[in-house]
């Protein structure tokens, strides 16, 4: 009874029923002042016209409360029903603004209506406190729905709703907040009336105190299910994008801040519906930075602005550069995603570069970049394995441009050593090592270089590999010629991988003659000659618009890299997180993963060799599990086999005895 | 659940990290169950630094730290 009581409150006008049912509702209920307080400062404000008929039906009401408090209690009822589809909108708005009022009202009401104070003070202390823990709670919980559930009169669906339509509004929040808010506003726009005049900050606290509205709604009806419902629905929409679009968000939040002070106050009904919805999405973004912080790292966020920056091409190269700068200096922890990104960024750029026509005078700095570039891929890829692609390409245009006296030298090593680091560890493990300390010096001061020159291009052509110094420490002529077609090998990868273009293929086509020639030749000297046609050369195709591929020579087979399926991991590792993890987390899973197949293939050579043998064997791989930790003595082999493996390759790997004398396998 | 485990897959991948090296004939499966009790690893890492975040979800920041921690625990 008291919360119909409350619910029906807010329609009074504050004066009339102030006085008549102040003795009449007291001993009735302690909340029903409370909502007498909060719905005071607003209906100031509204028609009074509108509340006129709920005066004189409280009055009428009133008499007969002095019968008996059942007869209040029918009453309330009634008025519920009456005002249930409109009071919700009341509430909101009231409530809203009521932020600012409740303080200036508070101190005059106070004499006459105590009991009436304690829950809009109560409130206001829940909203700022529980609203960090309300953020999070109802970040899921979107509830458009409630809105339209209320209007419809059948409150207590409320939580039932709030998950189916958390979806809806995460997917489609203008589609459907505009039906809804259309609706509303035909409803609400008499009474609503001038309620828009407020200012920003009230309408941010309002909002907080929505959020914390929401966590303290369950505890009961309070204030009408239609304000808690309003609240949440402008939350769950500010929270559903929050999640979903926060990248999205991030270039929209700078957009509109006039529309948003406008828009705030009145809520959904009477603007705009869909600037509302960007409304909400700069007020999420807003908050989002405010409050939590933790939601977008700074790695994350610089992931997400550095592509969105790069793609557009207006920015100069140098910015980007900057950019690729600051991304690798980022920490050692998110060097590898930043690595990711700086390939992808670079492989953007390069394109980019390379429609935007480089012309000669590009020549020096590109090839001093190229040198850069390729240092610095080379010195990411040591630490991650995952660029091979990027270090061979890298490479391959280093070597192709590499005309600069100062890098020519270091141009070479670096070839070899960004090749060798690449996907050519097996081969050149030596050749690699070897030339990391002579490489060292020579890193740091090109590294400066280039992220200094403005221009940045990188030849994805097969560039002459060889590189002169490196090469006559290997003198075999048959590790040249493995090393060469392994590089072949790995560009044709990168360049099916990075850049797919027809553009590409040719660039591959052409170079190919001479990277056989070259290779025919002795590398030591063939090298630094070779390499001044093929920088030309490679610039003039990049400058040529687009052509018919004439492919000859190497066929493009499309040589993939084997990876573990995407989705097997996925499924495994939800099986065994059993929590949804978002895209990026699967991205850095599949990375884990891949790391952990390298070691795993160095650690299975380590054992298998210590054994005297070549291949590895069930032995082996049971020490290494035992060595992980994972087969212990209290935990043997075959139990887990059991538990993980499917039951036909359970019977290969378990000896079982069969009758007839037989065991399997 | 998946049935059938990519043996093929697998084999190809520690060739490339290790051509030289040999596999014996159902080694291969030994193999992907270490990956499985690796992704099983993972996974309980991540949700352990999910829950201390208080966070509902798996969020790419706890996947990698628990992937520095495993990564070096099955290292052998």
């Amino acid at each position: 009874m008291l919360k119909r009581v409350i619910q029906t409150q807010p329609q009074v006008s504050p004066l009339k029923p102030r006085i008549s049912n102040h003795e009449g509702t007291e001993e009735a209920s302690p909340e029903l002042p409370s909502k007498r307080v909060s719905s005071m400062g607003e209906l100031q404000l509204p028609d009074l016209a509108a509340e006129d008929t709920f005066v004189t039906v409280f009055h009428l009401n009133k008499k007969r409360k002095k019968v008996s408090i059942s007869e209040f209690e029918r009453a309330a009822d009634k008025r519920l029903f009456q005002n249930q589809a409109q009071s919700t909108l009341d509430n909101t708005t009231l409530f809203r603004s009521l932020r600012m009022s409740v303080g200036s009202l508070m101190a005059p009401d106070t004499v006459e209506k105590r009991g009436l104070l304690r829950r809009p003070r109560n409130r206001k202390a829940i909203d700022m406190e529980a609203f960090e823990g309300g953020v999070e709670q109802n970040m899921l919980k979107s509830n458009a729905q409630n809105y339209l559930v209320d209007l419809q009169s059948a409150s207590g669906i409320r939580t039932t709703m709030m998950t189916s339509d958390a979806e809806i509004v995460l997917n489609n929040t203008e589609l459907f907040v505009q039906p809804q808010l259309n609706e509303r506003s035909q409803n609400k726009l008499s009474a609503l009336g001038p309620q828009l005049s407020h200012s920003k900050t009230p309408a941010q606290r309002s909002k907080i105190s929505d959020a914390a509205q929401d966590t303290a709604g369950p505890e009961g009806l309070v204030s009408g299910v239609g304000t808690d419902e309003g609240r949440t629905q402008r939350h769950s929409e500010n929270s559903g994008l929050d999640q979903e679009h926060i990248d999205r968000m991030a270039p929209v939040s700078p957009g509109t801040p006039a529309n948003q002070r406008e828009d705030q106050q009145d809520g959904s009904q009477q603007s705009n519906p869909v600037e509302q919805v960007s409304v909400h999405e700069e007020e999420v973004a807003g908050s989002v930075c405010r409050l939590s912080s933790s939601l977008s790292s700074r790695s994350s966020s610089k992931y997400l602005g550095s592509p969105v920056t790069l793609n557009y091409s207006s920015m100069s190269l140098r910015e980007v550069v900057s950019q690729i700068i600051e991304d690798l200096e980022v920490s050692d922890s998110e060097e590898e995603m930043i690595n990711t990104v700086n390939g992808v960024e670079q492989e953007k750029l390069f394109r980019e570069a390379a429609e935007h026509g480089a012309s000669a005078g590009y020549s020096e700095h590109l090839e001093k970049e190229l040198a850069e570039e390729a240092e610095l891929q080379i010195t990411a890829a040591q630490d991650s394995r995952d660029k091979t692609d990027t270090a061979p390409s890298a490479g391959e245009g280093l070597a192709e441009g590499s005309d600069g006296p100062h890098v020519s030298p270091g141009a070479e090593h670096e070839t070899a050593k960004g090749v060798g680091a690449g996907s050519l560890d097996r081969h050149s493990d030596a050749l690699s090592s070897s030339e990391k300390s002579g490489m060292n010096p020579l890193e740091e001061d090109d590294e400066q270089d280039v992220l200094e020159d403005q221009a940045i291009m990188l030849d994805l052509d097969d560039p002459e590999e060889e590189p002169a110094e490196d090469e006559s420490e290997h003198p075999e002529s048959q590790e040249v010629k493995n090393f060469e077609s392994e590089v072949r090998q790995c560009r044709l990868d990168l360049e099916e991988t990075a850049m797919g273009s027809s553009q590409q293929r040719r660039e591959v086509s052409m170079k190919t003659p001479a990277f056989v020639r070259a290779a025919a030749h002795n590398p030591l000297l063939s090298a630094p000659q070779d390499e001044k046609p093929a920088a030309p050369k490679s610039l003039v195709q990049l400058l040529k618009p687009k052509q018919v591929p004439g492919r000859s020579g190497t066929s493009q087979r499309k040589p993939r890299e084997p990876q573990i399926a995407r989705s097997l991991i996925k499924e495994v590792f939800s099986y065994f997180v059993k929590m949804p993890v978002t895209r990026e987390a699967f991205k850095i899973v599949e990375k884990c993963s891949e790391k952990y197949f390298k070691q795993l293939s160095s650690d299975l050579e380590a054992y298998t060799s210590h054994a005297g043998r070549k291949t590895v064997e069930m032995a082996d791989v049971e020490m290494l599990m035992r060595r992980q930790g994972l087969v212990t003595d209290k935990m043997p082999l075959n139990v887990l086999i059991e538990r993980h493996l499917p039951l036909e390759y359970r019977k290969l790997l378990i000896p079982v005895a069969v009758s007839g004398n037989k065991v399997i396998p | 659940m998946r049935r059938t485990v990519p043996r093929s897959t697998l084999r190809k991948i520690i060739k490339k990290y290790k051509p030289q090296l040999r596999l014996a004939a159902n080694a291969d499966l030994l193999v992907h169950l270490n990956f499985l009790l690796f992704l099983h690893r993972l996974a309980e890492e991540a949700r352990t630094n999910a829950f201390e975040n208080k966070s509902k979800i798996i969020k790419p920041e706890h996947t990698i730290s628990a992937a520095k921690v495993v990564l070096k625990k099955s290292r052998g």
